[in-house]
């Protein structure tokens, strides 16, 4: 499984923040101007255009993705469970980007 | 044995508007002179056989781009495993679509009977004449199994086509005038144009296709009969 | 240019003339100048051209033009010629190690060998070029302008980098153009054509048939201010407003009109064919529905354009009933180039599937039209072989008054990604470094073409890009501030096969280190973009002779290892590098898989990305072609698609059939010419160099169905 973020995307934090992603072998892609291979990776999953739009995105281990936020946490919230991981409850729970910086 | 010989991943021009893979099996029971495919009927041994599992597998991934597989050769029906192939292609999720010379009827009745074809394209060589029939096909040929191939599909109810192949040492005008008429109105009758690359018969290479607009008269003409779709 | 001095002498034989001291030689010496004069001898020309033209001081300027007169007299030639008086002055600043000087003094000239093969032979640099004496003219002062460039504009290591194959910079011999202009109808639909130090003043077309008057003509005009393509934004909806009173004769007689005008524009600059592009929409465009359309006398017709769908989609389908039906000989057209944008809208517009299949139609019968992807809410123009200007948010706001939308890419220069690998030697880190460093170059060389051309601009209406300064809408026409600076690539496939050892076709692994590589020119190219403001985008090369250039300079820089790399047949010649990030162009490889895979690099090429689908003679169903460009656009990220079948022209009888021939199928002539598409174009070819016919000899057309036993 393979999470695709940015720097200052504060939905990204979010995720980072409240899973133990490195525990439930979620593989963290972080998109910035010194990373080629993420760009790439991306790339391969013909994810650019979606990523433009909008971030973070899941790859599943069968190679289809998932852009929309909640439905993120979902698929987190239960790969969590199966590795029997408690997820932190996040203070700020916001589904917009303040920033605006939740895309490519 | 009949084996499959080739594959194209995708043709835009085997199924009238559609995008299909196509499988060619070796083996054909007439000898037209102008055939193209002819090293799957004289010298199968020269080309590669091609796994039918593996096959699948590659269509598979072609899923959601292709409409169907169309099964060429050669002469399919001669395949006694033609049904098996099929019914697996079938159950894998596949329309198929059948190319014959119709000189197998009662294998067309079968598959037709049991659901297995989505669309035929029967190629008929010449008018109804024994002497032409013969010397188009290369072959002799027992009229009776093409007349009554072209009963079946016209009776089918099942999409399908004839074709035929005009050669300028072969058919004339009224020729083609002929079997528009004796098909009918619903004849679905398509020309395609001889092409001398790589014939069967090495004296038909240097033969030449009816000119370009000689032909397309030809088509007009049929589509003007109304029996042209 | 090339203008010979004569020099001659009938003074005495003994050389007894003395050379006194700031005197020239008494000499019954002539000179035939370059002001096509014949003049005495005058040491002091040679004096006066070095102060002039470089920083030497006057005593040693004197000291030379007297050495050199030495060397004259002490030969026994009977005629001398200016540029051999001029290369002798170059000798001794050589001499004196006054480098800066010799740079300065360099005369720019073409040897009567080359002018006297070049007006003979035919130019196979640009297939686009037909070999006339309008043609010669064009390609003699490339030359000149091109030894200008390298010399005047760019730094010595810039001009290297070109020189030697590491890079190529596009269009020198065009130095004083931008490269490439798209823009709207609109302008001269308001302004009328009002061109500077034209003789007359053309108003606002009132009629449709003066409106594609203006049209040609403007685009003449924008082709000898361009080095390229010249594009135009939703052709059909900004005619459709002078289409209203039209029958549908009347309509289909105007698209003729268009089609025609333009693929008979080589009468024009250097007998070349506009390269034009027209772009069509079958729905209005999200952006242009609210926009007041303009209509005839330059006037407000009170409608928005969102009102004119109707006469857009008759013209548009007048235009693929001309493509359909090619010229009086059946011939494809080879320009304006139709690129119809397929776009979310497209599908929710009434009679789509028809305009598709009518389109397709056109794709599988001449090979004419362009499918170009806008998916979501991407808008774009696009022109040239593949390059397209994505809207952004201003570009939005322009449209909204649409003469303001004109886009212009200033320059393009191609990256040798191969010789990458070579020096690199296995060694990522140094693979990147190089990447980097070479890209730092083009950044460098687009900064000078820059200032070069900002130089020229500030003359304004006086200067030689008058056209381009002038201000009808209060802003110059050629908007440097907003201009792009492309960054293409040459061999991806290559450069992979080198450094991975297999191409790019040949496994995932393969597919993600030619990512890789792309990805990080994406990369780079941001960060250039922050450090200088300048706005630099990738574009896949069009590289029509740049792919046979690298293949040759490499094989010469490093031998055997780039002829093992090559495509194509080192004996004959015709080696190439694959283009851009394209494919192993013989690899059997169906079609959809053309389109994934290739489109996976699409979206990192920001100015533009095509995939060809070869047809070679094959003459594919419309409906299945129709599925398959609905498909790409649904399952893919690839940008933009064409279709090429190919053609044999019969030059005895005149006719054209399908199929690339070696004899006429009509009347067995076998004088023919073959047509298909070279790099985004419809050519003939025998105009094609060495290393494309290589590669059309190479590629797949999707019907090698049997492999033959080994």
């Amino acid at each position: 499984m393979t999470l695709f973020t940015k720097p200052q995307c504060s939905r990204c934090k979010q995720l980072k923040d409240r899973f133990d992603l490195a525990a439930m072998r979620v593989h963290v892609e972080v998109l910035d101007n010194n990373n080629a291979d993420s760009l790439a990776h991306l790339a391969w999953h013909s994810l650019i255009e979606t990523a433009r739009k909008t971030l973070p995105i899941l790859v599943l281990d069968d190679s289809s993705t998932i852009d929309d936020f909640s439905l993120i946490e979902n698929q987190l919230i239960s790969r969590a469970t199966q590795y029997g991981i408690n997820g932190r409850d996040s203070a700020t729970k916001k589904k917009n980007c303040p920033s605006g910086a939740c895309s490519l | 044995m009949v084996e499959i010989k080739g594959f194209l991943e995708t043709s835009f021009l085997d199924w009238r508007g559609r995008m299909c893979g196509v499988m060619f099996l070796s083996g054909c029971n007439l000898r037209c002179p102008f055939c193209h495919n002819h090293p799957l009927v004289q010298s199968p041994e020269s080309l590669d056989s091609l796994d039918f599992d593996a096959l699948r597998i590659k269509l598979a991934s072609l899923k959601k781009w292709l409409e169907g597989v169309c099964i060429s050769g050669g002469e399919p029906t001669l395949d006694p495993n033609l049904p098996a192939k099929i019914q697996q292609l079938k159950k894998d999720g596949w329309a198929i679509k059948l190319d014959t010379n119709g000189t197998r009827p009662r294998v067309l009745a079968q598959l037709l009977a049991d659901g297995l074809v989505d669309m035929i394209a029967m190629d008929v060589k010449a008018p109804l004449q024994q002497d032409k029939y013969d010397q188009c096909a290369g072959i002799h040929v027992n009229l009776d199994t093409i007349k009554s191939s072209i009963a079946i599909i016209k009776n089918s109810g099942v999409d399908h086509e004839f074709r035929m192949t005009v050669v300028p040492r072969f058919h004339s005008e009224v020729d083609i005038i002929n079997w528009a008429s004796f098909l009918g109105d619903d004849s679905h009758l398509t020309l395609q144009n001889f092409n001398p690359q790589s014939t069967m018969d090495p004296s038909l290479s240097t033969d030449k296709g009816f000119p370009p607009e000689i032909f397309s008269r030809y088509r007009e003409m049929i589509s003007r009969l109304g029996i042209w779709h | 240019m090339g203008v010979i001095m004569q020099l001659q002498q009938k003074g005495k034989k003994d050389r007894e003339v003395s050379t006194v001291k700031g005197e020239t030689t008494d000499l019954a010496l002539f000179v035939r100048t370059s002001e096509e004069d014949i003049t005495g001898w005058n040491r002091h020309r040679i004096v006066e051209a070095l102060l002039r033209e470089t920083y030497i001081d006057p005593k040693t300027a004197e000291k030379i033009s007297i050495e050199v007169e030495n060397i004259i007299l002490s030969g026994a030639v009977k005629t001398v010629t200016g540029p051999l008086i001029r290369e002798m002055v170059n000798a001794k600043l050589l001499e004196k190690g006054l480098e800066r000087a010799r740079r300065m003094h360099t005369r720019l000239g073409v040897p009567l060998y080359d002018v006297d093969q070049l007006l003979v032979h035919p130019n196979k640099e640009n297939a686009n070029v037909p070999h006339s004496p309008e043609a010669t003219n064009l390609t003699l002062s490339e030359g000149i302008k091109k030894e200008y460039a390298l010399l005047h504009v760019y730094s010595a290591d810039v001009g290297d980098a070109h020189l030697s194959g590491d890079l190529h910079l596009h269009d020198l011999g065009f130095i004083d153009r931008p490269y490439c202009t798209g823009q709207s109808l609109e302008y001269i639909k308001k302004f009328g054509l009002n061109l500077p130090h034209s003789l007359s003043m053309a108003a606002p077309a009132k009629h449709p048939e003066v409106l594609l008057a203006h049209m040609v003509k403007f685009a003449a005009a924008l082709q000898s201010h361009f080095a390229g393509a010249i594009g135009w934004d939703a052709v059909n909806l900004f005619f459709a407003p002078y289409l209203e009173d039209l029958g549908d004769r009347q309509v289909r007689q105007l698209a003729q009109m268009l089609i025609f005008e333009f693929s008979q524009q080589a009468v024009a600059r250097g007998g070349q064919a506009i390269f034009s592009d027209i772009n069509i929409y079958w729905e209005v465009p999200k952006h242009f529905e609210n926009v007041p359309a303009i209509g005839p006398g330059g006037n407000y017709t009170g409608k928005t354009y969102r009102d004119y769908e109707d006469q857009a989609q008759r013209f548009a389908w007048a235009l693929f009933d001309v493509y359909k039906e090619g010229d009086a000989s059946g011939r494809p057209f080879f320009f304006p180039k139709p690129l119809v944008h397929i776009t979310e809208k497209f599908f929710k517009t009434e009679g789509h599937m028809d305009f598709l299949h009518h389109i397709c139609d056109v794709a599988a019968d001449k090979g004419n039209t362009y499918f170009v992807f806008d998916r979501g809410d991407t808008a774009k123009i696009s022109e040239c072989c593949r390059l397209s200007f994505k809207l952004e948010a201003s570009d939005f706001e322009d449209a909204k008054e649409p003469w303001r939308m004109r886009y212009s890419a200033l320059q393009n220069i191609t990256i040798n990604l191969p010789r990458l690998a070579y020096k690199a030697e296995g060694d990522d880190t140094k693979l990147f470094t190089l990447l980097a460093e070479k890209m730092m170059l083009a950044k460098k060389g687009h900064q000078q073409k820059k200032r070069f051309i900002e130089k020229l601009m500030s003359l304004g209406e006086n200067g030689p890009l008058s056209l381009l300064a002038m201000k009808c809408d209060g802003q110059e026409y050629l908007r440097l501030h907003r201009c792009t600076y492309l960054i293409g690539m040459v061999g991806l496939n290559e450069l992979v096969k080198v450094h991975f050892g297999q191409e790019i076709h040949a496994s995932d692994e393969a597919m993600k280190f030619g990512l890789k590589v792309i990805a990080h020119m994406n990369i780079i190219c941001k960060k250039l973009n922050e450090e200088t403001g300048m706005k630099f985008v990738l574009e896949q090369t069009p590289a029509e002779s740049t792919a046979y250039r690298f293949a040759k300079l490499d094989i010469a820089h490093f031998g055997e290892r780039a002829r093992k790399v090559v495509q194509g047949c080192v004996e004959k010649e015709n080696m190439y590098y694959t283009n851009s990030t394209l494919f192993n162009v013989g690899q059997t490889m169906n079609p959809i898989q053309r389109v994934e895979q290739e489109g996976l690099f699409h979206p990192l090429i920001e100015a533009g990305s095509l995939t060809h689908i070869w047809l070679g003679e094959a003459y594919p169903d419309r409906e299945a072609l129709a599925d398959f460009v609905i498909k790409t656009f649904k399952y893919t990220q690839n940008d933009q698609v064409a279709f090429s079948p190919e053609f044999t022209t019969c030059l005895d009888c005149g006719k054209t059939c399908r199929g690339l021939h070696s004899t006429c199928t009509y009347c067995d002539s076998e004088h023919v010419d073959g047509i298909t598409r070279i790099t985004g174009y419809f050519t003939k070819v025998s105009s094609w160099n060495k290393g494309k016919v290589g590669e059309l000899h190479d590629r797949y057309r999707n019907d090698n169905q049997f492999m033959k036993t080994a």
